[in-house]
């Protein structure tokens, strides 16, 4: 079992390492096929005026002129080290700019998630399974949720919650300052969650075991929370990897709304700015976000449903 | 069953914060009262600088942070005129080539060090050393710059190659702000982060994406000498913030979160204007004009009937005026009201007038119509292309709207506009391009009316620096304002100036819409005494005091 787990765990590794360079690799091209020279993003970018031997004195600098391979094989060499080079525009090492703004992204995706989750569990034991109109009434919440766009949520929220009821501050770095970003994030990945854990909630109220716990005189609000939840949330989990790395996505468009620190408003600033050390470590960061929340949920997965614990190792 | 799920999580939300949300940034009823002393500014604007070092790149919000922080060696005045700040007094010579500035004695670096005619020689030598990317401080200064010599401890020489009267006003931007050299010294990377001067603030902390942090500089003693008070500023602490989302911006105002924001929203100017607590501050930047440039390369755009149509038939003050509901004015000169020796006499030269339009395309020879109504010249149709930034921090939707009804009005007489969205990136590509563009949109701030010559003149076209974007220039003009730089008599310099504004209207190479603002909304129930200073419209924090008791 040792060694299957094992192998098991460096097939993962290995995967995960070919993933990342193969990101990286993709990322560095595509950025050298916008069109543009990079001295003039260095320089200030379209509105700045800098004369010629100051343009040519930074591709000098920077090696720009320098065939492609050469720049790829040095950008790869900087990557092994953990060396992503510096900002082209910030003038700081980019893993400085990127662990100094990863943290509120995390933090803001983390809550926005588990918002998405107590929305999706609420709504589901509420109503799910449920005759009639309270039933009909929790999936159109639901689809109402998973379509609001994030733009459009952050600004209400922010006009409602803090300009006019001033219930929330507009702008604060503390924890209040969280819950209007994280709401935003959180409500439409909810509303999508719940939809999922609904479907499979009604399939497994019709399981037998229902039947016969009900029969064994369990209360029914006991049986679809210890029971027929369990069963419900796994596809929820499974997805909740994919969904952290939309929540990040979802990130870049709520951080500018709220003005909040995170990576997300300085991939936008990079990808304007043709910045490509930073857009690189940043996609970087994202794309290893993705791998260790994939695996998380796997794991996750594991917790709550005791049949994967006895095929992993045993079988494969 | 109980309904109300989402309810719940709202309300909890709701409740949690009605004790915390009050926080605003609150008028001093904790300050002591009766004097201007203590307590913390909030400003709030919507762009963020790469780098806080000024000398670095060169964009506008490195210097309205930099007046925070800097000293320049002059002070610029509304009326043009020039006065004393780290420098005491200066001397120019009969030809206008050598500047002597006398500095101020005892003034103090807050890194300690004091300043000394060595320290800003050092900053000159910063700005044109190629390593650190300098682009606007060094356009102003390569076409005329020699060098800067220490000729005692408190006298700097700046001698230049040619006269260049407009220097002193050039100087007083805090493109310009003077540093510590030790600062310097310590290469970009950390510079930008954290550059030291002489000024009524020091950076203590910068929160990417969020602030910077400044407290007061205890020592201060360099207050520039039109600066409302002497000696250091009122507030202890500072924090400049950063607010991209205009809706958030005007909200942490209104919520009292923020004491005053940079650039207030044209859509929330009814909003401030109704609120008895808010009250703003235009200013009127020295620049040309935003306005559309027309790529003279492009065979059509060459024959001055058909530019001068393309002015006629824009009808320039009514797009402004719809785009922006009087917001912000019109103009139609070459430069704005804001600059030394406007001339209003060219305020509107080409008021809207469809038939001139027609007869001036007509005459051009763009007789020939296409089935979709466009005019023709020997089988080609009339059309230009307009590439614009699609990024709505770069084209705000009523710059798109001003476009939008430019295309409009010029389809009314033939011809056609190519509105073409494009990336920060392509857009570059394209600047020193001629063959990739017909019109573009965009502006130049400058302190001086000399502005006119780093867009249109024949030096700027060979440079080929994407500056002049009409690639077009004049003998006659060149002269002018050559002239114009090379004397330092106020009646001279306007006859020459105005000369140069009747021959740039008479050209049409450009299409001039509106003057660039800075625009302020403050809190006046909370805080008094902030000020624009004239020369890049800089907000100006060091005499600014929170309102209490007793004032």
């Amino acid at each position: 079992m040792n060694v299957v787990l094992i192998r098991r765990i460096l097939t993962t590794i290995a995967s995960a390492a070919l993933l990342l360079w193969a990101v990286a690799t993709i990322v560095f091209f595509l950025q050298h096929l916008v069109p543009g020279d990079p001295a003039m993003a260095i320089l200030g970018g379209a509105s700045a005026n800098p004369p010629e031997e100051t343009l040519q004195a930074i591709r000098d600098q920077y090696g720009f002129e320098d065939p492609l391979l050469v720049q790829y094989g040095a950008f790869l060499t900087g990557l092994v080290q953990l060396d992503l080079g510096e900002s082209y525009t910030m003038k700081q090492p980019v893993t400085a700019i990127v662990s100094e703004q990863i943290l509120p992204t995390l933090q803001l995706t983390g809550a926005a998630l588990a918002i998405a989750w107590a929305l999706a569990i609420t709504l589901t034991l509420l109503t799910a399974g449920r005759r009639g109109w309270l039933g009909r009434l929790g999936a159109g919440i639901e689809v109402v949720f998973a379509a609001l766009p994030h733009f459009w949520l952050g600004v209400v929220l922010l006009v409602v919650f803090a300009v006019v009821l001033q219930w929330l501050p507009v702008v604060d770095d503390g924890p209040l300052g969280l819950v209007l970003p994280a709401l935003t994030l959180g409500i439409p990945l909810g509303g999508f969650l719940a939809q999922v854990t609904r479907d499979e909630f009604d399939v497994a109220l019709r399981q037998p075991f229902v039947l016969s716990a009900l029969s064994r005189g369990a209360r029914t609000a006991d049986v679809r929370f210890r029971q027929v939840l369990r069963h419900a949330a796994l596809p929820g989990i499974a997805l909740s990897g994919w969904g952290l790395g939309s929540l990040i996505s979802g990130a870049v468009v709520v951080e500018v709304i709220f003005s909040r620190q995170g990576i997300g408003q300085v991939l936008v600033a990079a990808v304007n700015a043709q910045d490509l050390p930073l857009v690189i470590g940043v996609t970087f960061v994202v794309a290893l976000v993705y791998v260790i929340a994939n695996i998380l949920s796997d794991a996750a997965s594991v917790l709550v449903d005791p049949r994967l614990r006895h095929t992993i190792g045993a079988t494969s | 069953m109980r309904r109300r799920p989402v309810l719940i999580a709202l309300a909890a939300a709701g409740a949690g914060t009605v004790l915390g949300g009050c926080g605003t940034a609150a008028p001093g009823a904790d300050l002591p009262p009766g004097t201007r002393d203590g307590g913390h500014l909030v400003f709030a604007t919507d762009r963020e600088p790469t780098c806080l070092d000024p000398h670095n790149s060169g964009d506008m919000p490195q210097t309205y942070i930099a007046r925070q922080y800097l000293d320049s060696l002059v002070s610029m005045k509304v009326d043009g005129s020039v006065v004393p700040w780290l420098a005491e007094s200066w001397e120019i010579s009969e030809d206008g080539l050598l500047y002597d500035f006398t500095l101020k004695p005892g003034v103090f670096f807050t890194d300690g060090d004091p300043l000394t005619a060595e320290a800003v020689v050092a900053n000159f030598t910063h700005i044109m050393d190629p390593k650190t990317q300098s682009s606007t401080a060094l356009l102003y200064l390569s076409p005329y710059f020699v060098s800067a010599t220490a000729l005692s401890e408190l006298v700097v020489r700046v001698e230049l190659k040619r006269p260049y009267s407009p220097l002193l006003q050039v100087l007083a931007q805090a493109f310009f702000g003077i540093e510590s050299p030790r600062s310097m010294a310590r290469g970009l990377s950390e510079n930008c982060e954290g550059p030291v001067g002489t000024g009524p603030f020091i950076i203590t902390e910068w929160k990417r994406n969020q602030e910077v942090v400044m407290v007061r500089n205890e020592n201060y003693n360099s207050a520039p000498a039109d600066a409302l008070h002497q000696g250091p500023a009122y507030v202890e602490s500072l924090t400049w913030r950063f607010l991209k989302d205009n809706t958030a911006r005007f909200g942490a105002l209104q919520s009292g979160k923020v004491h005053a924001i940079f650039n207030l929203p044209p859509e929330s100017v009814p909003a401030a204007t109704a609120d008895d607590k808010i009250t703003t501050d235009d200013f009127i930047h020295s620049c040309i004009p935003f306005a559309f440039d027309l790529n003279t390369t492009h065979p059509a755009l060459a024959d001055i009937r058909v530019r001068r149509a393309l002015v006629h038939a824009a009808d320039a003050e009514g797009i402004v005026r719809s785009a922006y509901a009087g917001v912000f004015p019109y103009e139609g000169n070459a430069i704005s009201t804001g600059t030394p020796f406007y001339d209003p006499a060219y305020s509107l030269p080409y008021p809207y007038d469809e038939q001139t339009a027609n007869a001036l395309l007509d005459d051009a020879g763009w007789t020939g119509r296409d089935e979709e109504g466009y005019r023709t010249k020997d089988g080609q149709r009339l059309s230009l292309r307009l590439p614009y930034n699609s990024d709505p921090g770069e084209t705000p939707p009523a710059d798109q709207t001003i476009l939008q009804n430019f295309q409009a009005m010029q389809k009314r007489v033939g011809v056609e506009i190519q509105l073409l969205p494009k990336d920060s990136a392509s857009l570059t590509a394209i600047r020193r391009d001629p063959l990739a563009f017909d019109i573009r949109a965009g502006y130049w701030n400058s302190p001086t009316a000399g502005v006119m010559y780093i867009k249109f003149s024949q030096e700027t076209y060979e440079l080929d620096n994407g500056q002049n974007v009409s690639y077009a220039f004049d003998a006659e003009l060149d002269e002018i304002l050559l002239d114009a730089a090379a004397t330092t008599d106020p009646d001279l310099q306007q006859r020459l100036y105005s000369q140069a504004q009747d021959l740039l209207t008479a050209q049409a190479w450009h299409i001039p819409l509106y003057p660039i603002q800075t625009r302020l909304a403050i809190r006046s129930d909370l805080v008094s005494d902030i000020w624009i200073e004239p020369s890049e419209g800089e907000p100006v924090l060091h005499d600014a005091y929170l309102n209490r008791e007793g004032l």
